[in-house]
């Protein structure tokens, strides 16, 4: 589903290329659980930027879906995202004007999904986070881990085939952490959605199929998970 | 997706309560004068256009020719001979009218009587103009001499009812009137107002001099409207020569100019239409457009500065399938919700504001609400404001790159943006400081031609129209009010001492040159105690005397009038006025009669007991000008019961002349507040913002040691620089167009530094104000609060 070969992104400081990320090739298959891993500072959210197009990496192909996708227009980026490809943040990134069921129907409105079936998918989305009667909070009324909930029904009502999520437990407590890493397994293993997240944790790690280990920029280690 | 967007545009603004309040009462107030301006621009606009066939219609006017050919400019007034000699030899004149000005007389319902605006006209007014008759037959309405139209309020004044056609009124106390016609009140801009209509041929009949074929006297205005087929420039080309064929000894001649255009382009140069009225329009058009920049200047500042925040949101957005255009509609959206609010207040606005305004300018403007013109002005306003205030922020917004936001990295705005903000606010505090000093050098120039010494005693004069028995009993009339101790000085006068009212050309003296005699004089007749009444100051010689027969054949002429006849020892030479040798017993000093910001034309004040028209009264300064009055009122009601005593203060009369730059000076003064308030609300929003972005800059200086006033320095100085920039470029600008205005009278004031540095001083002490007030409190919060969230 996606191909990367010999990715490479740096920045150019008077005259010194600052590398963040160097020949990076890899290969992630529908239905993959992949984690990057790896210390601070060594490319793992650049390459999951670059991987949501949401950077361009300076060298290197990308195939999406047997599509090449670097330098692609703004209209046919939105395309995927809007078909595709969910994201998960950090800092969950919820529209703070928005309830939470329109933060869920957003993507939705986008996709010119029509209005009954809108409905009854948000309502879908609300009874499977069990939110149904905090669907008309705003999302600084709910915790960090109700609102990464909702941050991942939001990605999840577009039905897409990948989700990527940056460091989605990274604000979260340990228990409400385990709960979203329970939930990603099951859509992985029930919906066969790929995922790929990056993280600090092990444990988190542990919940996947593969771990790629990046170390200054370089893919160090790609190991697959045993279960 | 529509909903949802207004739902969201809402809850925003609810959200910032203070930013949308500033927001949108900036822009009401922006959107309020602009209307109001527009409001006034179409009133002027609107002049004589309101006939469905108003283009066709065309006043004929004159132009006079010097001896050696050059223009003496361009008058209004023709023979009354010419409209009729016209329609009779051109075919396309379709109707052709002569009127005068119309003059307060007396209309009354039995004992009931007004002085109201009254207007003789010929019967094809009713042709020309397009008048909604309530009753009555237009065709017949002034085709006999006993006719006379009302307006529906004169009707009502008279009657308490409009329904008095074929009542009976009695005109000027002496002739009964059959109401023939009831039309509904004028508009205010018109140029052939009155209240009520009379026949051409009451007035030939009345004064039959009128009749006489005369093509040198120019006292009618002529009105003709052509067929839409016939081309103007062909009869012009034709009327060319039309007066001096007729009289030979003439050196004018008519032309057509369309009557729609004449208020708004009335002055002429060398017999040519060089704008007029129309410039002091387009001041204001631009004043519209500039007031309403600077509060959509403001909308814009505040959403862009407000960019960090809304970034997230569109970051998020582009992620989850938003594309560009969705993003653009919502925040046009938004800005056209807000602007939306903000006209239902400027209507308000404008509703509570129109009463001052019309009273302060003495006019009637009135939105009229069924009018869908009206409607669909206001809405194409609205629109575009939204437009022009919602664009830039919502390309600039939408054009966000969702990674350099959503990584979380500080966020920093684009060189360009910041710096186009500051552009903005240096072209808006710059237009405001323009506003500032112009309407510092209006009013200087008002108060220099007010200052202008009259050169006669304004005050404690007070003057009454001639009329009814005055006329024949002034001496009795004179002699009571001495009497009444109300009065210390009575003098009858041919014309009201405010205004200029006649001239001509012709006075022969020794020596006289061919152009001199063609030299225009103003003429004044008057009787007994003229210096004493008016004031007016005798350099030499003495005022007309009673104890001297001779007085009776003498005049006495202004000093400019002398420079000009070029008389050296003018004492008790002779001049030979309208035809009568006149001795010359005094010279005064000139007085303003005309316009106070044009140079004084010759004069000559001759002795004539026949020629009244104004009774011209010095109060007695011993009593109470109230009670003089009442006293005057008494006595002139013994002698004239039929007629209701109306006296005008010659103070007041004389303050009209300055009105049309009045209105200018409390049109800019008013505007160019206004335009610094908004700017300021502006700077205000832009400073709080500022404040709470640094918040943390601000706590880790004050842990760091800076002071309050450390603070406020760093807080204030970056906005201060922006509105000095905004001075220095304000003040060459305001400088070039106000000495370029004041060129334009002929006594003039000069720019002075003083203005130009209060205003720079006063600009810089209010925006100084707003800003330091908003950095004070940023600088007084505790550094914790600040830090404790980073």
């Amino acid at each position: 589903m996606i191909q990367l070969q010999n990715i490479e992104k740096y920045y150019a400081n008077k005259g010194l290329k600052s590398y963040i990320l160097r020949h990076v090739s890899t290969t992630i298959k529908q239905g993959e659980f992949v984690s990057i891993m790896g210390p601070s500072g060594a490319g793992k959210s650049t390459l999951l930027n670059i991987l949501g197009m949401l950077e361009e990496p300076t060298y290197g192909t990308y195939e999406f879906m047997g599509e090449n996708v670097v330098s692609l227009n703004e209209r046919k980026r939105i395309e995927l995202y809007r078909n595709h490809i969910g994201f998960v943040f950090q800092a969950y990134h919820l529209i703070d004007e928005m309830t939470v069921a329109e933060n869920i129907e957003a993507p939705l409105l986008y996709k010119k999904v029509g209005s009954a079936e809108r409905k009854s998918r948000v309502a879908e989305m609300l009874d499977r986070f069990n939110m149904v009667a905090k669907k008309d909070l705003f999302p600084n009324q709910l915790s960090g881990g109700q609102q990464q909930l909702v941050g991942i029904a939001r990605a999840l009502a577009a039905q897409p085939l990948i989700i990527l999520a940056d460091e989605p437990t990274g604000n979260l407590q340990s228990a409400q952490a385990l709960q979203i890493m329970e939930l990603f397994k099951k859509l992985n293993e029930e919906e066969n959605i790929t995922i790929i997240q990056v993280t600090h944790s092990e444990i988190n790690a542990g919940y996947g199929t593969r771990i790629l280990h990046l170390l200054d920029g370089v893919i160090s280690e790609d190991l697959q998970v045993l279960g | 997706m529509f909903k949802l967007n207004l739902k969201i545009a809402l809850r925003n603004l609810w959200r910032n309560k203070t930013s949308s309040l500033l927001n949108i009462c900036g822009l009401a107030i922006g959107l309020a004068s602009c209307l109001l301006l527009l409001l006034y621009v179409s009133y002027e606009w609107g002049y004589d256009k309101q006939g469905k066939d108003s283009a066709n219609v065309y006043q004929v006017l004159v132009n006079s020719t010097g001896i050696n050919g050059e223009n003496q400019g361009t008058g209004r007034q023709t023979p009354g001979i010419l409209g009729p000699v016209m329609k009779q030899n051109y075919a396309g004149i379709s109707a052709m009218i002569r009127t005068g000005e119309p003059e307060a007389q007396l209309i009354a319902n039995g004992t009931k009587g007004f002085k109201r605006q009254g207007r003789y006209a010929d019967a094809d007014i009713l042709k020309i103009f397009e008048y909604n008759f309530i009753s009555g037959d237009p065709k017949t309405a002034l085709s006999s001499p006993g006719n006379v139209i009302v307006t529906e309020s004169t009707a009502r004044a008279l009657f308490g009812t409009a329904d008095v056609l074929n009542k009976s009124v009695r005109f000027d106390n002496k002739y009964n009137l059959k109401v023939t016609g009831v039309i509904k009140d004028l508009p205010g801009n018109t140029s052939f107002g009155f209240d009520y209509l009379m026949p051409w041929t009451l007035f030939e009949s009345i004064s039959s001099w009128v009749k006489l074929p005369n093509w040198t006297n120019n006292s009618w205005t002529t009105l003709v409207k052509l067929d839409p087929t016939v081309k103007v420039e062909s009869i012009n080309q034709s009327i060319k020569g039309l007066i001096k064929r007729n009289e030979a000894d003439t050196r004018s001649s008519a032309f057509l100019f369309p009557l729609s255009k004449l208020h708004l382009y009335d002055t002429f140069i060398n017999g040519v239409s060089t704008g007029g009225r129309i410039e002091q329009l387009r001041l204001f058009m631009g004043l519209a457009i500039g007031i309403l920049l600077i509060a959509c200047v403001n909308f814009m500042n505040m959403a862009t500065a407000k960019s960090e925040k809304r970034a997230k949101e569109v970051g998020i957005k582009k992620t989850i399938g938003a594309t560009k255009t969705s993003l653009i509609t919502q925040f046009l959206l938004e800005s056209l919700i807000l602007t939306f609010c903000s006209a239902l207040m400027a209507i308000a606005l404008i509703e509570l504001c129109l009463p001052l305004f019309n009273n302060v300018l003495a006019i009637e403007l009135t939105i009229s609400y069924s009018n869908p013109y009206v409607w669909l002005s206001i809405f194409a306003v609205v629109i575009l404001t939204g437009l022009i205030a919602g664009s830039y922020p919502a390309f600039y917004l939408s054009a966000f790159n969702p990674v350099q936001i959503l990584k979380k990295r500080s966020f920093k705005r684009g060189l360009l943006a910041v710096n186009l903000r500051h552009i903005l606010v240096v072209i808006q505090f710059s237009f405001a400081v323009i506003l500032i000093i112009a309407t510092g050098i209006i009013y200087k120039q008002i108060q220099f031609i007010k200052n202008r010494p009259a050169g006669y005693q304004v005050n404690e004069l007070v003057e009454l129209q001639q009329e009814g028995n005055l006329i024949g009993k002034f001496e009795l009339l004179k002699d009571k009010l001495l009497q009444s101790g109300a009065a210390k000085s009575v003098s009858q006068l041919s014309g009201s001492m405010s205004n200029s009212n006649s001239n001509f050309w012709g006075l022969e003296w020794e020596d006289a040159t061919e152009a001199g005699r063609h030299e225009i004089f103003s003429q004044l007749c008057t009787t007994y105690d003229f210096v004493k009444t008016t004031g007016v100051k005798l350099l030499e010689g003495r005022d007309f005397s009673s104890h001297l027969a001779s007085d009776t054949s003498a005049v006495m002429l202004s000093q400019t009038a002398i420079k000009r006849m070029n008389l050296s020892n003018p004492i008790g030479k002779i001049v030979k006025y309208q035809g009568q040798d006149c001795k010359i017993i005094g010279v005064f000093e000139d007085f303003i009669w005309a316009s106070p910001f044009k140079a004084n034309l010759p004069m000559i004040v001759a002795f004539n007991k026949r020629m009244g028209g104004y009774v011209s009264i010095r109060l007695n300064q011993a009593n109470s000008s109230s009670a003089n009055i009442s006293t005057i009122e008494r006595v002139v009601k013994e002698i004239n019961p039929a007629y209701p005593v109306e006296i005008s203060f010659v103070d007041q009369l004389y303050g009209e002349k300055l009105k049309s730059q009045k209105i200018l000076g409390i049109l800019s003064n008013l505007f160019g507040g206004l335009a610094i308030f908004i700017s300021c609300l502006g700077l205000f929003g832009l400073a709080s913002y500022s404040a709470e972005l640094r918040t943390k800059e601000i706590g880790v200086r004050k842990v760091l040691g800076a002071s309050v006033f450390n603070l406020i320095q760093l807080l204030s100085m970056s906005f201060l620089k922006m509105v000095l920039v905004a001075i220095v470029i304000a003040v060459p600008i305001a400088n070039y167009m106000m000495s370029n205005w004041l060129k334009g009278f002929e006594f003039h004031t000069s720019i002075s530094w003083v203005i130009i540095v209060l205003a720079a001083a006063g600009t810089l002490g209010i925006a100084l104000f707003t800003v330091s007030f908003q950095a004070f409190k940023a600088a007084k919060t505790n550094p914790v609060q600040a830090l404790k969230y980073q």
